[in-house]
């Protein structure tokens, strides 16, 4: 014990105030939504508070949540194929150019929409896809449609939307993983009579995957807790999780319900964290990577 | 096997033109904020009739606006200089601390990053709602800095693994105590991990929605929430106005991060 305590530097005691914040300012209130999901109210102004299952028994009763989950899921789901797939090449273009003004180009390209706002970004796409927006105004400016399209207002727009917001997340994760791979294996591979596509798929894609991992695992996390997005492209049509969280607080002041449906959108998040780190250390222990 | 070439080409063509699409799909509806900011007409309208400065002025003149822009700035300010603090301290400690099970803590510090950020703000909502301590600015710059901490560490503690120990090394043996050395040696080095690290606390916390979201209290808002609040029920060029104005300022400090760190070393975020 004593040989341990002596390596530790002095330095280690500069965790202490981090520490102290995320305790009180993240577990703690995570700890404390999970208490308020299972009490009858609030135990600060009631007196008689009890233990209760039944917020999680309405979530369970009533398929109109599943369908609100499901729903949050499948956007997710959706989003993060997307990301992965416009993503993926742009990550790979940028890991091997050589010019280091044209990597710079294509940086402030991919960092400029993302330092822009989500709500800057919506607005965009609003103005875009609206029924008076830039791409109905130009069709029936050019005769090639009556009436306006309804680009807006369902599950695909939202997609679109938060595929663009979180498109940067993707390649910023991808292009670090990408350019640490050595070019020379790929070539090795071609040199054997591979073709460049071949090579791709056998070489790069799979020496990838971690990154692949990574940067959809973000994706993910980014695309389920989306408020602004949902609600602006979907038109108040279309409910997910973080909205059906929101309208709790904001108009039915039900706290205990909210901390219910927190705790699913926790539960899901915390499911896809542990199956990431499970994959993961199955990749590396295969391939020995550290 | 003589058509190899050309399809050698063909896929390299393929492959240039999806990426440039790329680019194209992420930069499009940012260069279409620019046209409707400036169009004169009260709506929507493309092609653009002429350039006018109209939005602008409604923008600057809002005092919504204008209240949301300082709140915003002013708590960017002082989350950036709470992260940074933790961070960079919390991130020396995990890469010189040996601390036991570093890589365990290092996982929580950046767990914020990976869970709903819309939950931080639920969580801290309801913890001061039972604590009734109203809405303060401090709560909301708290909430703020804990979603900022995340990257300060990542960024500072990617300098640390980088760079050569040996320099430390020297520093003690030829007579500097671990604080003179860590002033002298360790913190100029990692400065540039650490600027960027607060740059992105800035830029989190100026474009921070969900926990904003949560946190502010009404009249007093952040300049997304104002945004937000607008675009429910207007799509006129103000937005626009207000949209270029963030943009502006996103670019500048890109280029500025560029011109004093560079950018390589951001693409492990």
């Amino acid at each position: 014990m004593k040989a341990t305590r002596a390596s530790v530097s002095p330095i280690a005691w500069l965790i202490a105030p981090s520490a102290l914040l995320f305790a009180l300012f993240f577990f703690l209130p995570m700890g404390l939504m999970a208490l308020i999901s299972v009490l009858s109210g609030n135990p600060v102004v009631q007196s008689n508070v009890t233990f209760t299952g039944k917020y999680y028994a309405r979530i369970l009763s009533d398929s109109y949540y599943f369908e609100v989950i499901w729903t949050t899921i499948r956007i997710g789901l959706f989003t993060t194929l997307a990301a992965l797939l416009v993503g993926y090449p742009l990550a790979h273009w940028m890991a091997r150019i050589r010019g280091r003004t044209a990597y710079a180009l294509l940086m402030m390209s991919v960092l400029t929409p993302m330092l822009t706002g989500i709500v800057v970004r919506t607005f965009a796409w609003m103005a875009l896809l609206s029924d008076k927006g830039a791409i109905n105004q130009t069709l029936t400016g050019l005769g090639l449609i009556a009436k306006p399209l309804s680009l807006m207002y369902n599950e695909f727009s939202i997609v679109l939307g938060l595929t663009h917001i979180y498109i940067p997340y993707m390649v910023l994760t991808l292009v670090g993983v990408i350019g640490r791979i050595d070019e020379r294996l790929e070539h090795a591979a071609q040199n054997l009579g591979a073709s460049p596509l071949r090579a791709f798929f056998e070489v790069t894609l799979p020496l990838s995957l971690p990154g692949i991992l990574a940067g959809s695992l973000l994706v993910f996390a980014l695309a389920i807790s989306a408020y602004v997005t949902p609600i602006l492209m979907g038109g108040f049509q279309i409910m997910t999780l973080p909205m059906l969280i929101y309208q709790q607080i904001s108009s039915s002041f039900n706290v205990g319900f909210a901390a219910a449906l927190g705790m699913v959108l926790l539960a899901i998040s915390l499911a896809l964290i542990i199956a990431y780190n499970r994959i993961l250390g199955m990749i590396s222990g295969q391939r020995d990577l550290q | 096997m003589t058509s190899a070439p050309f399809s050698l080409r063909f896929g390299r063509f393929c492959y240039l033109a999806f990426n440039v699409g790329v680019v194209v799909f992420l930069l499009a509806p940012i260069a279409i904020v620019f046209v409707f900011a400036l169009n004169p007409t009260p709506y929507i309208q493309f092609p653009p009739v002429g350039v006018s400065m109209r939005w602008f002025e409604k923008f600057f003149a809002s005092r919504d606006f204008m209240n949301a822009l300082w709140f915003s700035l002013e708590v960017a300010v002082l989350t950036t200089v709470a992260a940074t603090l933790f961070g960079a301290s919390a991130a020396l400690a995990l890469a010189r601390g040996r601390l036991p099970g570093s890589r365990a803590i290092t996982a929580i510090m950046l767990s914020p990053l990976m869970l709903p950020a819309i939950l931080t703000g639920l969580a801290l909502f309801q913890t001061y709602v039972l604590l009734d301590v109203g809405r303060p600015t401090w709560g909301l710059v708290l909430g703020h800095t804990i979603v900022s901490i995340p990257y300060v560490v990542r960024t500072t503690l990617a300098v640390l693994h980088n760079f050569d120990t040996r320099l430390e090394e020297a520093a003690q043996n030829l007579g500097a105590g671990a604080l003179r050395t860590y002033f002298e040696v360790t913190l100029p080095l990692t400065k540039p991990g650490v600027m960027a690290g607060a740059v992105f606390a800035f830029i989190v916390s100026f474009d921070q929605f969900p926990i904003s979201l949560f946190l502010v209290s009404p009249g007093h808002e952040t300049l997304p929430i104002t945004l937000f609040n607008y675009l429910k029920f207007d799509l006129d060029g103000t937005i626009g106005a207000a949209s270029v104005v963030s943009i502006v300022l996103a670019v500048l400090v890109v280029v500025g991060l560029d011109r004093t760190v560079g950018l390589r070393s951001y693409a492990e975020l």
